[in-house]
């Protein structure tokens, strides 16, 4: 240690203390207000605030806990001096109060650009109306949360991002939310029960869903450039869909012209079945370059239909990721291997297809059937990995016997079988 | 900086180097890679005769991260502020990230020698006898014997299903929420009147008025101390009332707190140990112990208060203000924390009204 101690800390840039005030749990931040004179208020000028679960004390009462949060929080911001550009609060001690909504009051006066809310279990809270009054909000995050707008809302026009998780709206007002964000990049959804959406969002670009959507449509979203979709089915929709007579893989997927990275999950790829024709959609996308398939049944063949769809209108496609669905109901009627070889074209390469990886590998006529046709038509294929499902304990070694005798078109590919031992 | 850049970023293999002189003239040779990551040298230098294909470790990578733990605080603090002068985003952010992991967790005092930062806010901790000797055992006997109580007493109530009493008519908006933050056991002086809120904004408009002043910032906090003392004050002067005292046990945890989160620590721990029930006998006996320290603590600061007195009459502002109850109180500068007028002690304690010049902020 020097004798000669100088405070370079106090004398860096406010700019960097409020970089370094941030990257604190807030209430080590505040507490730096005793450190000297120099540091009394600089906590107070943060225009970042993340309040989480860190700075609550672990204490066996909850009432108390709660009861110290929503203090120090309102101290906190009584105190508060200068703009507010980022209030988080994720805190499952807190249920709906009063004091949230006056909170939120307080900020939606400050120019917040961020606001991010996430509640406990309990009864979920209802956002209030000043949150629709945030006129510079960039960034919006709600979790378990209940949104109303207000007749008058003519959306948030600075939006960018926008995540909700478990929020309860009105069908109407979520594409309506949607649309009446014209700078809207971002757009998570998280936890719908029964959901129909028409997404119209010009400038979206990063889109992820995840819940049970009885129908999805992406009207307007020409610049959309990653995807990632986990449908989760019920009963209900699943009837639906059995009389639902549109193609739904034209309808999500038929105005994405930039896209770039496609996921899905569950039940997704069978969504996408449903209405397919067998005639080969024209749409290339030529910028497609990572697809990842989840819980495919090779089983059906309409999924397989979709799977290879996509494939082959995707000449620069890079790497493949498929993972076929474990639970192997035995196929009640031969399966059509015919198919494959004669209405199948084959005049498709995949030139860029470098990786290719398959997992829960089932060992199904059509699974085999269609990692062969990968192996046939990939010049530039560099490896391609096969991991057995877990359920399939004899078929291994037929499956192996299957992918060695396989014609490889790529002199470099290399195929890993990876194997656990029992 | 170039030379704590290159022990940052792992070397790659570049051949391309470029030479820097800085600004107390040496010429230091840095990887162009590196050196194209600041917008000015990439302005200067014309980037078409090398490709580059390295990546700058950088972003959490463990390699960086032991590296600035090793880094002692100056030199954190001097590669911070030249990144930012540098614009260099990626090491602002790591920089700023080990400087936060310093700080955290760590006690103001630890804090303050580590970055050498003046302790120029001894006023007001002069001011509050108990927080100076905090590592005085008896003090942390003291201490969990208050924090005994405040439990015994949570408990009673809560057994009771009555509410308790809200005494805290004051409460100093900002070490309030010290004391929050540094664990303390209290929750009956959760909710303030509002008469308070506004008392405390008063004040704090009023200081925000005078900024010419030069002890006004410490005397803001002093007057949040007043308030605080203020209290126990009133509180004191009924000890028998068990809420009352109480309430002057958790403020004068409190003030305790402030400083050291050991304390805190060892509160909640104490918490643990105790027995949800303890008879009316048992409870005189603390209340009796507690005082009976209190008063050995007190025996001490005849000394420290000359020495206090003697270091200067216009830091110690005498005034009269009239705390949430309505009843005027006396401040002094400190000492009365805890109330020991009927305690048989060095009656230097406490100074009369006339002395000292009543100072309006």
């Amino acid at each position: 240690m020097e004798e000669l101690g100088r405070d370079f800390l106090s004398d860096l840039p406010q700019s960097i203390i409020e970089t370094i005030l941030t990257k604190l749990p807030i209430r080590d931040a505040v507490r730096t207000s005793i450190l000297s004179s120099r540091w009394r208020y600089k906590w107070a000028s943060m225009t970042h605030l993340v309040f989480d679960d860190r700075s609550a004390t672990q204490f066996n009462d909850r009432m108390v806990v709660e009861d110290r949060i929503v203090n120090f929080i309102t101290r906190f911001l009584f105190l508060h001096d200068g703009p507010i550009h980022k209030f988080s609060l994720s805190s499952s001690y807190l249920q709906s109060s009063p004091d949230i909504d006056q909170w939120l009051l307080f900020i939606s006066r400050k120019d917040v650009k961020e606001l991010v809310l996430e509640l406990g279990e309990g009864e979920w809270f209802r956002a209030p109306s000043c949150v629709f009054s945030c006129k510079n909000l960039m960034r919006l995050e709600l979790v378990r949360c209940e949104l109303d707008p207000p007749p008058n809302f003519k959306g948030f026009l600075c939006l960018k991002y926008l995540n909700l998780q478990q929020v309860l709206i009105p069908p109407d007002d979520i594409e309506c939310l949607i649309s009446s964000c014209p700078l809207l990049e971002s757009l998570t959804l998280s936890y719908f029960d029964s959901l129909e959406l028409t997404v119209r969002a010009p400038n979206l670009k990063y889109l992820i869903l995840e819940g049970e959507f009885k129908d999805l449509c992406l009207a307007n979203t020409p610049l959309l450039v990653a995807i990632s979709v986990a449908m989760y089915m019920t009963d209900d929709i699943a009837e639906h869909f059995e009389q639902s007579s549109s193609c739904n893989f034209d309808k999500f997927l038929g105005g994405v012209p930039k896209l770039e990275r496609l996921i899905g999950h569950i039940y997704f790829t069978k969504y996408l079945s449903i209405g397919n024709g067998q005639r080969r959609s024209p749409i290339t996308y030529h910028h497609l370059k990572f697809i990842e398939l989840y819980q495919v049944s090779f089983d059906d063949i309409k999924e397989v239909l979709v799977v290879l769809q996509l494939i082959m209108n995707s000449p620069n496609l890079k790497a493949l990721q498929i993972s076929g669905s474990s639970n192997t109901t035995a196929a009640t009627r031969a399966p059509d291997l015919q198919f494959w070889d004669e209405k199948l074209s084959t005049d498709c390469t995949l030139g860029q297809l470098k990786t290719v990886k398959l997992t829960d590998v089932s060992g199904v006529p059509h699974e085999m059937k269609f990692i062969k046709f990968l192996l046939e038509h990939s010049p530039s294929l560099e490896e391609m990995s096969v991991t057995p499902s877990l359920y399939v304990t004899e078929g291994r070694l037929n499956m192996l016997i299957d992918l060695v005798s396989f014609k490889r078109a790529s002199s470099q590919a290399s195929i890993v079988f990876i194997h656990e031992p029992a | 900086m170039t030379e704590a850049d290159s022990e940052i970023i792992k070397p790659e293999m570049l051949k391309a180097y470029v030479w820097l002189q800085t600004s107390d003239g040496s010429i230091q040779q840095v990887e162009q890679e590196v050196a194209m990551y600041c917008p000015f040298i990439c302005q200067e230098i014309h980037s078409d005769f090398i490709k580059y294909r390295a990546v700058l470790t950088r972003r959490g990578s463990p390699l960086t991260r032991s590296l600035f733990e090793k880094m002692d605080t100056k030199r954190l603090c001097e590669l911070t502020s030249a990144a930012d002068s540098l614009q260099l985003k990626p090491l602002v952010d790591l920089t700023s990230r080990a400087l936060a992991r310093v700080i955290e967790g760590r006690t103001p005092e630890e804090i303050r020698e580590i970055f050498h930062l003046p302790d120029d806010l001894t006023e007001e901790e002069k001011l509050e006898p108990i927080k100076n000797t905090m590592d005085d055992p008896r003090i942390r006997l003291l201490n969990r014997l208050y924090a005994r109580k405040r439990k015994e007493l949570k408990e009673r109530e809560r057994l009771k299903n009555v509410d308790v009493e809200e005494e805290h008519a004051d409460d100093r908006s900002v070490d309030d929420l010290l004391s929050f933050i540094n664990g303390d056991n209290d929750d009956s002086k959760g909710s303030r009147t509002s008469k308070n809120k506004k008392k405390n904004r008063k004040r704090k408009d009023h200081h925000k008025t005078t900024p010419s002043n030069s002890t006004s910032s410490s005397s803001n906090a002093v007057d949040m101390n007043k308030k605080e003392s203020n209290e126990l004050d009133s509180v004191c002067s009924n000890p028998s009332l068990h809420g009352k005292v109480q309430t002057n046990v958790c403020h004068e945890t409190k003030l305790l707190d402030i400083e050291d989160d050991r304390l805190a620590a060892e509160d909640e721990f104490d918490d643990c140990d105790l027995d949800d029930d303890i008879d009316p006998a048992l409870k005189e006996k603390i209340d009796r112990e507690v005082e009976d320290f209190a008063r050995r603590l007190n025996s001490d600061w005849p000394e420290r208060m000359q020495e206090i007195l003697s270091l200067g009459q216009e830091r110690r502002p005498l005034r009269l203000t009239i705390n949430g109850n309505g009843s005027p109180r006396r401040y002094t500068n400190g000492f009365s924390c805890v109330d020991y007028d009927h305690i048989a002690a060095g009656e230097k304690v406490t100074p009369s009204p006339t002395s000292g010049v009543p100072k309006l902020l």
